[in-house]
């Protein structure tokens, strides 16, 4: 005989419509997170999969990466640096290509085969070793294809495939630092040398002291931890903040609604409660009634807005990567659980001011 | 109804009360000089004055008085509910008075059985689940033995065709003995009425009482049962009567003027 579930099945619509206003509001919370989550992957993808714990831009670039031009010298001297494990150039430019799904707009990126500033995050086959080859995120290509690259007139085989590699949510191309160079000086035919975006640092150091020792020792640049650099892509405070809020206010609804529901339903049942109290039943065991029909409320929510999500997730063809995280809905169900039993504080506030005698009274 | 437990009492009616409680040294429940005074801001109201009752295992005594008398008060006290302001009450030679918040919660869940005034079942539990939710607050009670308990009750109580209904489909004749089978559910060592016939008609009134009685003398249970109906007194022990929040014990309840 348990009175929590026993309400719930006799009163199924109530519950149900509590539980299905519940689950569109975990939803939301699921799928502005996931597509927050795939909006600033796309857009910082690249820069977060670059293999360095250190960037060193110029000191104008104003904290970004496109406009941040460096002597490819400067490479060199990063590499003196106290605490500098390795160092290797990064290039960027945007370009366009007649992509395989129609699209036109690539972003490239140069690297030094074997030097900080590859990327990662293969998902097949394996990153270009010559200027004939290419690594591709995005773009609809599969391995042997080849990808025409129209502004330098090039023609490349796709030898891997990359994924969470993006950069300002545009297909993202990785080639070799070297191609990257002819690909400058084709379109540019006068340039006195082929500038470097950006120089990736490995140490084993505390990144943080490297990057003061890199600001102190070479002149003209700004260095910045990588969680710093990717932080400060231009978009990315203000899309994380924007869904932040949306996010948050979501959830502070979900709870408040749980809360207030409970609070009225505690009231409705006033003296029932009271009745119990008076015939033996403590505080306790009927706060816990409370608890366990929040709980049941809860998951049960949870369970149609995960499904949801994914049918959602599923349904958007958004051309940015989504997925819906394990992590995001085991942190998302908790947090709502946990704020959820402490709005039912309010209801078992009630419940443990009953006065039993109460019930004796006439009415 | 059942005269065999009717002990002599020699005494005249309005005798000192405390003499009359004197005859009842084994009593299982023992009211000695209780009262309650209720206070709000500056105005008290002395609810019982100087109660004295003892009863004895098996007994069904009534107690008798008119709207306002203090009925509700004295019993609510010896069921645990509300603390005299002084006195003492002891329940098979447990003080009452004595138990923590605490202890008066499993006192009153499984040494005592209450039908209140008003309102007395869950809306949303049946009669049966009424009866169940009951044996979930004790531990001497299995499950299993509930479910029988329950079932035997509902049965003797002549509700086995209901046993599935909510309180809402139920006439109140039968929302009454639903709620004395509830009272009854975890075997208590004392049963506590409280005006069962008030929402009844007289007929329905008088079939609720001869079963309550008859439930209570079949058990060999202790039980006292508020009334304002004279006409009850008939199927009770012994009759108290409270007047102004004093208690008494009477001899011939037909002498009564009401
Ligand atoms: N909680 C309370 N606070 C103040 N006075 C009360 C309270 N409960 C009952 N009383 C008063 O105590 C007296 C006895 O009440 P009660 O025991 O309910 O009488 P009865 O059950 O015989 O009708 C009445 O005068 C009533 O107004
Ligand atoms: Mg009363």
């Amino acid at each position: 005989m348990n009175l929590a579930l026993t309400e719930m099945r006799r009163s199924k619509l109530r519950f149900g419509l509590l539980a299905g206003a519940v689950s569109l509001l975990v939803f939301l919370v699921l799928l502005l997170t996931t597509l927050s989550t795939a909006l600033v992957n796309s857009i910082t993808g690249a820069l977060n999969g670059v293999d360095a714990q250190v960037l060193v831009y110029s000191a104008q670039a104003r904290d970004n990466l496109q406009a941040s031009r460096l002597e490819p010298g400067v490479v060199e001297q990063v590499t003196g640096v106290d605490g500098v494990g390795a160092a290797g150039p990064i290039s960027t430019l945007t370009t366009s290509a007649a992509l395989k799904d129609g699209t036109e707009d690539l972003q490239v990126f140069g690297f030094q085969p074997g030097q900080p500033g590859a990327p990662t995050g293969l998902s097949e086959g394996r990153l270009p070793q010559s200027s004939a080859e290419v690594a591709v995120d995005g773009g609809g290509y599969v391995i042997g294809d080849s990808l025409d690259l129209t502004a330098a007139d090039k023609q490349l085989e796709v030898v891997g495939l990359l994924r969470g590699a993006q950069f300002s949510a545009t297909p993202t191309a990785y080639i070799t630092e070297d191609l990257y160079g002819q690909i400058v000086k084709a379109t540019n035919p006068g340039v006195p040398f082929v500038p470097v975006n950006a120089v990736a640092v490995s140490t084993q150091d505390d990144p943080a002291t490297v990057v003061s020792a890199i600001n102190e020792q070479v002149p003209g640049t700004k260095a910045y931890t990588k969680s710093d650099a990717v932080a400060l892509i231009p978009g990315v405070a203000s899309i994380s903040q924007t869904f932040g809020i949306l996010v948050g206010l979501t959830f502070i609804i979900g709870i408040v609604v749980i809360g207030f529901f409970f609070l009225i339903l505690t009231v409705q049942k006033m003296k029932s409660f009271t009745l119990l109290r008076a015939i033996g039943a403590g505080t306790g065991r009927l706060s816990r009634v409370v608890a366990m029909q929040i709980s049941v409320v809860v998951l049960l929510a949870s369970a149609i807005a995960v499904v949801l999500t994914l049918l959602a997730v599923r349904g958007l063809n958004s051309g940015i990567p989504v997925s819906l995280s394990p992590a995001l809905v085991a942190g998302t169900v908790l947090a709502v659980l946990v704020f959820s039993l402490l709005a039912g504080l309010l209801s078992i506030r009630r419940i443990a001011k009953i006065d039993p005698f109460t019930a004796a009274g006439a009415r | 109804m059942n005269d065999d437990f009717v002990p002599a009492h020699p005494q005249d009616p309005g005798l000192d009360p405390a003499q009359d409680a004197g005859s009842h040294a084994d009593a299982i429940l023992k009211v000695e000089d209780v009262s309650k005074i209720y206070r709000s801001g500056d105005t008290e109201v002395h609810a019982v004055s100087s109660a004295t009752m003892a009863v004895d295992q098996g007994e069904f005594v009534a107690l008798l008085g008119p709207s306002g008398s203090g009925k509700t008060t004295l019993i609510s006290m010896i069921g645990g509910l509300l603390s005299p302001t002084t006195g003492s009450i002891t329940l098979a030679g447990t003080d009452v008075a004595a138990l923590s918040k605490r202890e008066l919660t499993a006192f009153r869940a499984e040494r005592v059985g209450f039908v209140f005034q008003a309102a007395n079942l869950v809306p949303f539990l049946t009669a049966r689940e009424n009866l169940l939710y009951v044996s979930t607050l004790q531990k001497r009670i299995s499950r299993k033995e509930a479910h029988a308990r329950a079932d035997q009750l509902l049965e003797e109580l002549g509700l086995a065709a209901r046993a599935k209904n909510v309180p809402e489909q139920l006439s109140g004749g039968e929302r009454q003995r639903v709620a004395i089978g509830r009272a009854l559910m975890n075997d208590p060592d004392l049963i506590l009425v409280d005006e069962p016939t008030a929402a009844l008609d007289t007929k329905l009134g008088r079939q609720v009482v001869e079963l309550l009685a008859r439930e209570i003398k079949q058990r060999g249970k202790t039980g006292i049962m508020v009334t304002h109906d004279l006409r009850m007194v008939e199927y009770t022990d012994r009759v108290f009567e409270i007047l102004d929040g004093h208690l008494t014990h009477v001899e011939q309840p037909s002498a009564l003027a009401h």
